[in-house]
């Protein structure tokens, strides 16, 4: 709990912050909201001129983008330490601060940083799961919304687990900081679509390395009625943890470099 | 046994060297960073650390305080090993970075503060007696709404100390905190040292350059250089001892810098 | 070449290819399902063109913009040059040895990819011909762009929020993010005459054969004709700047 609390002061100290330079703030906000606009752009003129996707209609291929902006850029606003805070600890020395504080590693970067600017993100995200909902006249039960809010839970912590190799390389000054973003950006970019759509060897890279099709493809194709791979439907309950797998590696392999660093110094 | 003991401490650091053209690997160069230090700080006392740059004074705080694990050696502070259990022991110490901030930019120092509070766990009772103590001693009371960014460096190292010790460490670790510092917040600082060491018994390392400090706080002296310890003592045995142009040369008075100079020379580092 | 710098042109790279492949196989689910008018491997080819040239659109420069946000830049505008040809002169060698160095391995990759993934061989060779003149006329028009962006940053001060704003805009109306040619009809015949495309979009209509090489003229005079204009407003625009920071004193 004591972790919680500490986890809302820092968002609050970090809120404050960020207003203390309000037209940046503005400007940046509205930035993010023309790029995430410009990405429905272009899926709605596609389904303009394309119509369908495969089995896909309209309103599923709405929801699919809906659902991958949600949850990619609700990590973003929560993760922003590991990405974009984390490599400037490494490269300044700062991480030796947190080092000197009675807390973990990771609580400590995460309590560093926060991206609001990306609500404007997810607010395009909402109105395509929204139009996409309605287009494809979803059936809203209770398990659906259980499995829906399952799947942005789970989404989260595979993006962060993601986001987490970025950390992991820096602490080994690997400078390819875009090899690892081929698997975070180019994930997302390619997972705004549904995963039956690709070649084989992408649909296992989605499915076994970077599983965005485990954690969003399954239960959001079981909320569509439309089961992915043919797959029973008690099965779309449980692809989701796998996010949570995923990040479980990444931190204990971020708590090894963790320990490399301490022994390397820098 | 002493509250910190240090035992056979060794440290190496690899770096890689640049490719040269024709080899295929890269040559590695292994550099001692500490070879084979040992010493004992009694509870309380007040210890100046000195040396060259890039003697290895960092790298023995570093370890001290948990960052880095060494490669040989036993170091106990207070019973513990500080690098086994890193959070249990950064609990009880404190360190100041004179030239990194630990607290927050653009937030008045109230709210770094309350902030550092939860990430100690500091009791409220417990947290605002320190903090009236150390506002006063540290004459921040009419800082304590303002931003970081709008203090002046001598008022930012009173925010640092303060923020260093609000969860009241036994043990106080400080490099370079008068770096920058004109001279009415050089003294003041000092004074403050005086007291926290006199007042509350907190064990103080001091990690500085400047020989003035070291004069005015510290009776106790280590001298460091290339990764080994060359003296430890008190301050007036070792000036005395590698002041030794005095007696030949005209002027009375030389500066304390000029002795500390010629005694590096002297010890070959 | 420095290692760590080698990594990372070739991290960026492998990014980059994996994007187009994802670029293409999503085109191509999509042509299974509706063929269009224009051919598939134009739309392949549209991609890996993108892909390849994608350094020549985003502004690469953090040490001017470092310079404008400490002030640093106030050396430089003391100093005896002509300040606009000397940034544009830099904007314009970073982008060509930018590009270059990531666009050939990736289209040597594109070529060798098999039929209907990869890139394309050109309408002609008078249209090939005429994609790198238009190529080079794009290069020209993006500097003098990149220089007014750079120009208001110094105004603003805030190196993220506009220049941001005007990079994400160029990425979708410069057919980054998605081909132009498949843009409705309608909103093409003002896209295509808008700065944003002349800089990768009419080259590569050259290329496919989509602008016809009797259609040639009036594609490259279009991009003469506003290279000509955003280089009046930079040029313009630096002076001011200049002026400016003179009557302040510094």
């Amino acid at each position: 709990m004591n972790t919680l609390r500490l986890y809302g002061r820092s968002m609050a100290i970090l809120i404050k912050s960020q207003l203390q330079y309000p037209l940046s703030f503005l400007m940046q906000t509205i930035a993010q909201l023309v790029m995430e606009g410009g990405e429905m752009l272009a899926l709605i003129l596609l389904i303009d001129r394309f119509d369908r996707l495969n089995q896909w209609g309209p309103g599923d291929l709405y929801f699919f983008f809906g659902l991958m902006s949600v949850s990619f850029y609700l990590t973003e606003i929560f993760g922003r330490g590991v990405t974009g805070n984390f490599p400037y600890m490494v490269r300044t020395g700062q991480l030796d601060t947190v080092l000197l504080r009675p807390r973990g590693v990771l609580t400590q970067v995460l309590c560093s940083a926060a991206d609001p600017r990306r609500i404007t993100c997810i607010a395009v995200g909402v109105v395509s799961l929204v139009l996409g909902s309605n287009l494809s006249k979803i059936a809203w039960t209770l398990p659906k919304v259980l499995l829906f809010i399952e799947a942005i839970f789970f989404s989260f912590w595979l993006i962060l687990g993601l986001f987490m190799i970025v950390a992991i390389l820096c602490i080994h000054s690997v400078k390819s900081v875009e090899l690892a973003n081929t698997l975070t950006y180019g994930g997302r970019s390619a997972c705004e679509y549904p995963s039956d759509i690709y070649p084989r060897a992408l649909r296992v890279l989605f499915t076994v390395i970077a599983p965005f099709a485990l954690v969003m493809h399954v239960p959001a194709s079981m909320i569509l009625d439309k089961p992915l791979y043919g797959w029973p439907e008690w099965v779309a309950y449980v692809t989701p943890l796998s996010g949570l797998v995923l990040f479980g590696i990444m931190y204990l392999l971020f708590r090894k470099a963790m320990r490399f660093y301490r022994s390397t110094g820098s | 046994m002493s509250y910190i003991s240090v035992d056979h401490l060794c440290k190496t650091f690899t770096v890689r060297k640049k490719r040269e053209k024709g080899s295929l690997m890269r040559e590695k160069e292994t550099i001692h960073a500490l070879k084979d230090v040992s010493f004992e700080i009694e509870k309380g006392e007040l210890v100046g650390y000195i040396g060259p740059n890039g003697a290895g004074k960092s790298t023995t705080v570093k370890i001290l305080s948990g960052i880095l694990v060494p490669e040989n050696g036993k170091v106990s502070v207070g019973g513990m090993t500080p690098w086994t259990d890193r959070k249990a022991h950064v609990r009880r110490i404190g360190v100041v970075f004179g030239q990194r901030s630990q607290l927050w930019w653009d937030v008045p120092l109230l709210d770094s503060y309350s902030l550092l509070r939860d990430i100690y766990r500091v009791s409220e009772a417990d947290y605002q007696k320190r903090l009236n103590e150390l506002t006063e001693a540290l004459q921040l009371g009419n800082l304590l709404r303002t931003p970081l960014r709008l203090l002046s460096l001598g008022q930012r190292m009173r925010a640092e100390l303060c923020g260093s010790l609000l969860h009241s460490p036994e043990l106080l670790f400080l490099d370079e905190p008068t770096i920058g510092l004109d001279a009415v917040s050089k003294l003041a600082l000092r004074d403050f040292l005086l007291w926290e060491n006199q007042e509350k018994g907190t064990t103080i390392l001091l990690t500085t350059h400047d020989m003035e400090d070291i004069a005015a706080l510290c009776p106790r002296v280590m001298v460091i250089g290339h990764g080994e310890k060359l003296y430890d003592g008190g301050l007036q045995e070792m000036l005395s001892k590698y002041d030794t142009k005095r007696t030949v040369q005209v002027e009375e008075h030389r500066n304390i810098d000029h002795v500390i100079a010629d005694m590096y020379r002297d010890l070959g580092i | 070449m420095e290692t760590q710098y080698r990594g990372a042109v070739l991290g960026g790279l492998i990014c980059q290819l994996f994007f187009g492949i994802v670029l293409v196989a999503i085109y191509r689910a999509l042509y299974a399902g509706k063929p269009q008018t224009m051919p598939l491997s134009h739309v392949t080819t549209y991609v890996w063109l993108q892909q390849a040239f994608f350094r020549m659109l985003v502004a690469t420069d953090p040490e001017l913009l470092d310079k404008i946000r400490t002030g640093a830049i106030a050396y430089d505008l003391c100093r005896p040059l002509h300040l606009y040809g000397y940034y544009y002169a830099r904007i314009l060698a970073q982008k060509l040895t930018g590009s270059v160095l990531r666009a050939l391995p990736m289209l040597v990759f594109a070529a060798l990819l098999p039929e209907g993934w990869g890139l394309c061989l050109p309408a002609s060779v008078p249209a090939l011909l005429l994609a790198l003149l238009g190529l080079i006329l794009g290069l020209f028009c993006v500097s003098a762009l990149e220089n007014i962006t750079m120009a208001f940053t110094m105004r603003t001060l805030d190196p993220r929020g506009m220049q941001g704003m005007l990079n994400l805009l160029m990425m979708t109306l410069a057919g980054n993010i998605l081909p132009l040619t498949l843009f409705p009809d309608s909103w093409q015949r003002v896209i295509t005459l808008l700065p944003y495309a002349q800089l990768l979009d009419t080259p590569i209509r050259l290329y496919t054969g989509e602008y016809a090489v009797s259609q040639a003229p009036e594609a490259l005079l279009i991009q003469i004709c506003w290279t000509a204009l955003l280089v009046f407003i930079g040029c313009t625009f630096w002076r001011t700047n200049q002026r400016k920071l003179i009557i302040q004193g510094g």
